[in-house]
C-alpha cells in the first residue's frame, strides 16, 4: 500500500463559533485525482480552506507528505507543497498578470528558478504571455481561470486543490478547464483534489470521489461506483 | 517665514518656493499613513502624535549630544521598536474589527502620547538652536537656505525610494497583494502578519524621518501632532490611495496653500484655503485628485 499524500483525520472545523465540518476523514494518494462533490453550503470550500489552515479547527488532524501540519500557518503549508486555487480564483485584479504569477512563486527564493517556472507556465498558457503586462482584472473569465491555475503551478505544488474552477464559465470554457486539469496529471503527475458542481464531468475525470453534505461525508468510493449511486442521483436531480 | 533672497523676489514667489519645501516634507509625513491605511486597512489616528513624539526625541537627543545625526539614528532605532511593539501589542488585535474599535484604540494611543508630551514638556514650543546647514544657497536666480533644500531633497528622495520599494521589491509586491486580497495572499505563501508588522514599522520609520526633517525647519509643541495628523489626512485623501506621485502632488498643493496662507492670513486662518480645497475635492472627486481606487 502506498503512503497517502494527504490524510485528514476526524476534522471538525468552521468559522469562529460557527461549526461547519463535523468529523471528516479523507485520504488523497500520490498521483490521484480526487473529487469532492456535494450541494451548495455542504462545506466543500470550508474543507479546502481547512486544509490550508484558514479556518478555525476544533478537532482533528491534517497530515501531509508525512508531516503533521495541523498547527502550521498557511504560508508554511504552501512551502510544504500545498496549493489551493480558491473559489472565485483569488486573483489580484489591480496587479499585472506577471505580478500575479510571480506571487505564485513567492516561496521560491532562487531567481533563476522563478524565471524557469515562468517560462514553463507561459508555454502551457501562451495567452498569458501575450497579456503579461495587463491588469489581471482585465482578463476574460476563462483567461482569469487559466491565470489562477498557472499561478498555482508556479510553486510546483505536490498537491493542487481547485475549488469550483468552472464556476461562472461558459460550457466550452468549462471543457477547456477540465482538459487542462487532465493534462496536469498526465504530463506532470500532479496530485489533484477537485471541488466541483459539475458532477458528471468531475466523476469522469477523477479516480475517486467523496460526497459531502451538511459537513459530513455521506458517500465515497471509486468514481465509476459513485456514478450509479442512487443517493447521488437524488441529491443532484434537485440541483 | 521669509527666506533671504538674492533678488527681491515677490512675497508670492518666496511663498511658493517655501510651500514646495514644506509640501515635500508633508508628502513624506503622509506616506507612512497612506502605506498603513493601504495595506492594513486601518486608520491610524495616532499618526500625527507619533510624529510629534519623534520630534521631541530628535530634539532631546540632538540637544544633549550636540550631534543631529546621532539624534536621527537613535530615534530611528527607538521607533523601529516602538512601531513593531505597537503593532504586536495593539494593532494586531484590532485588524478586521469594527471601525469604531480601531478608531477608539488609535485615538486613545494619540491622546496618551499627547498628554505625555504635555506633562513632560509643557505647552511651549521648542526648536533646535542650530540647524544642519545654516547658510544660504544660490540656485540660478534664487537664494534658498541650504537647510530647506536639504529637507526637500531628502523628502523627495525618500518618497521615490518608497515608490521603488512598493513597485520593484518582493516585499513591496507582497504588501500590495496583501492590500488587495488578504486571504489570497496567504495562499501564495505570504506570511501576512509579518507583512502587517513590517508595513506598520516602515510607516512609523518614515514618520520618524519626517519628524527629524521637521525639526530642521520648525518647532515642536504637544499640539504639533494634531495639526500634522489633519494635514496628512487631507493629503492622503487628496492624493488618492495607491500612488506615491499622487501623495507628492497633493503634498505640494497643501504645502503651497499653507505657506501662502501664512503670508496673507492669520495663523489660524491659514488653514481655511486647505479645508476649502479639501472639501471641494472630496465633493467633486471623492476618490481624490489622482485616485485610482
Ligand atoms: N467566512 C465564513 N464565515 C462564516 N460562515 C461561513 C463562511 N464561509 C462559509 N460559511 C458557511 O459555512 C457553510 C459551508 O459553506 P461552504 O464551505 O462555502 O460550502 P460549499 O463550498 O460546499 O458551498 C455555509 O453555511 C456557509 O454559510
Ligand atoms: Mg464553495
Amino acid at each position: 500500500m502506498v503512503e497517502p499524500l494527504l490524510e485528514l483525520k476526524n476534522i471538525h472545523a468552521g468559522y469562529g463559533e460557527f461549526r461547519v465540518l463535523h468529523g471528516i476523514d479523507m485520504v488523497v494518494n500520490p498521483g490521484e485525482i480526487v473529487a469532492v462533490i456535494g450541494p451548495n453550503g455542504a462545506g466543500k470550500t470550508t474543507l479546502l480552506k481547512t486544509i490550508m489552515g484558514l479556518t478555525t479547527l476544533y478537532d482533528g488532524r491534517v497530515l501531509f507528505n508525512k508531516h503533521d501540519l495541523t498547527k502550521t500557518s498557511p504560508d508554511r503549508r504552501v512551502k510544504a507543497g500545498l496549493v489551493l486555487i480558491p473559489e472565485g480564483r483569488g486573483l489580484f485584479p489591480n496587479l499585472t498578470v506577471k505580478e500575479n504569477l510571480l506571487l505564485g512563486a513567492y516561496t521560491i527564493s532562487s531567481r533563476s528558478e522563478v524565471e524557469e517556472r515562468l517560462k514553463t507556465v507561459y508555454e502551457l498558457f501562451p495567452r498569458l504571455k501575450e497579456r503579461e503586462n495587463q491588469r489581471a482584472g482585465s482578463l476574460s473569465g476563462g483567461e482569469a481561470q487559466m491565470l489562477a491555475i498557472a499561478r498555482g503551478l508556479m510553486s510546483s505544488p505536490k498537491l493542487l486543490m481547485l475549488d469550483e474552477p468552472s464556476l461562472g464559465l461558459a460550457p466550452k470554457i468549462v471543457a477547456e478547464v477540465f482538459e487542462v486539469v487532465k493534462k496536469l496529471r498526465v504530463e506532470r503527475n500532479i496530485t489533484i483534489l477537485l471541488v466541483e458542481q459539475h458532477v458528471k464531468e468531475s466523476l469522469e475525470l477523477a479516480d475517486r470521489a467523496y460526497v459531502i453534505q451538511g459537513g459530513k461525508i455521506i458517500a465515497s468510493g471509486k468514481s465509476e461506483e459513485l456514478r450509479n449511486l442512487e443517493e447521488l442521483r437524488r441529491i443532484y436531480l434537485a440541483v | 517665514m521669509f527666506e533671504p533672497t538674492a533678488f527681491d523676489l515677490s512675497a508670492i514667489g518666496t511663498g511658493v518656493v517655501n510651500g514646495l519645501v514644506l509640501g515635500s516634507l508633508y508628502a513624506l509625513a503622509s506616506l507612512g499613513l497612506a502605506l498603513i491605511f493601504g495595506v492594513l486597512d486601518i486608520i491610524n489616528f495616532a499618526h500625527g502624535d507619533i510624529l510629534m513624539i519623534s520630534s521631541y526625541i530628535v530634539y532631546l537627543v540632538a540637544l544633549s549630544t550636540g550631534n543631529p545625526w546621532i539624534a536621527l539614528l537613535s530615534s530611528l532605532a527607538l521607533f523601529a521598536l516602538f512601531g513593531a511593539g505597537v503593532y504586536r501589542g495593539i494593532i494586531h488585535y484590532v485588524l478586521g474589527k469594527e471601525p469604531l474599535i480601531q478608531i477608539a484604540i488609535t485615538v486613545g494611543l494619540g491622546l496618551i502620547l499627547q498628554n505625555l508630551a504635555l506633562a513632560l514638556f509643557r505647552a511651549e514650543p521648542r526648536a533646535l538652536p542650530s540647524t544642519l546647514f545654516p547658510y544660504p544657497l544660490s540656485i540660478g536666480p534664487l537664494t534658498l537656505s541650504a537647510n530647506r533644500v536639504f529637507v526637500a531633497l531628502v523628502s523627495i528622495i525618500l518618497c521615490i525610494l518608497v515608490h521603488y520599494y512598493s513597485t520593484r521589491t518582493k516585499l513591496g509586491l507582497a504588501s500590495r497583494a496583501v492590500a488587495e486580497n488578504r486571504e489570497a495572499a496567504w495562499l501564495m505563501g505570504i506570511n501576512v502578519p509579518l507583512i502587517y508588522m513590517a508595513t506598520f514599522t516602515i510607516g512609523v520609520l518614515l514618520t520618524t524621518t519626517a519628524a527629524f526633517l521637521w525639526m530642521q525647519i520648525g518647532p515642536v509643541d504637544p499640539y504639533l501632532g494634531t495639526i500634522f495628523g489633519l494635514l496628512c489626512w487631507i493629503i492622503v485623501a487628496l492624493g488618492g490611495l495607491g500612488g506615491v506621485a499622487g501623495i507628492i502632488a497633493s503634498g505640494f498643493i497643501i504645502g503651497v496653500l499653507d505657506s501662502l496662507g501664512s503670508i496673507f492670513l492669520t495663523p489660524s486662518g491659514k488653514y481655511i484655503p486647505m479645508y476649502i480645497a479639501f472639501i471641494l475635492t472630496i465633493w467633486f472627486k471623492p476618490r481624490g485628485l489622482f485616485g485610482r481606487r
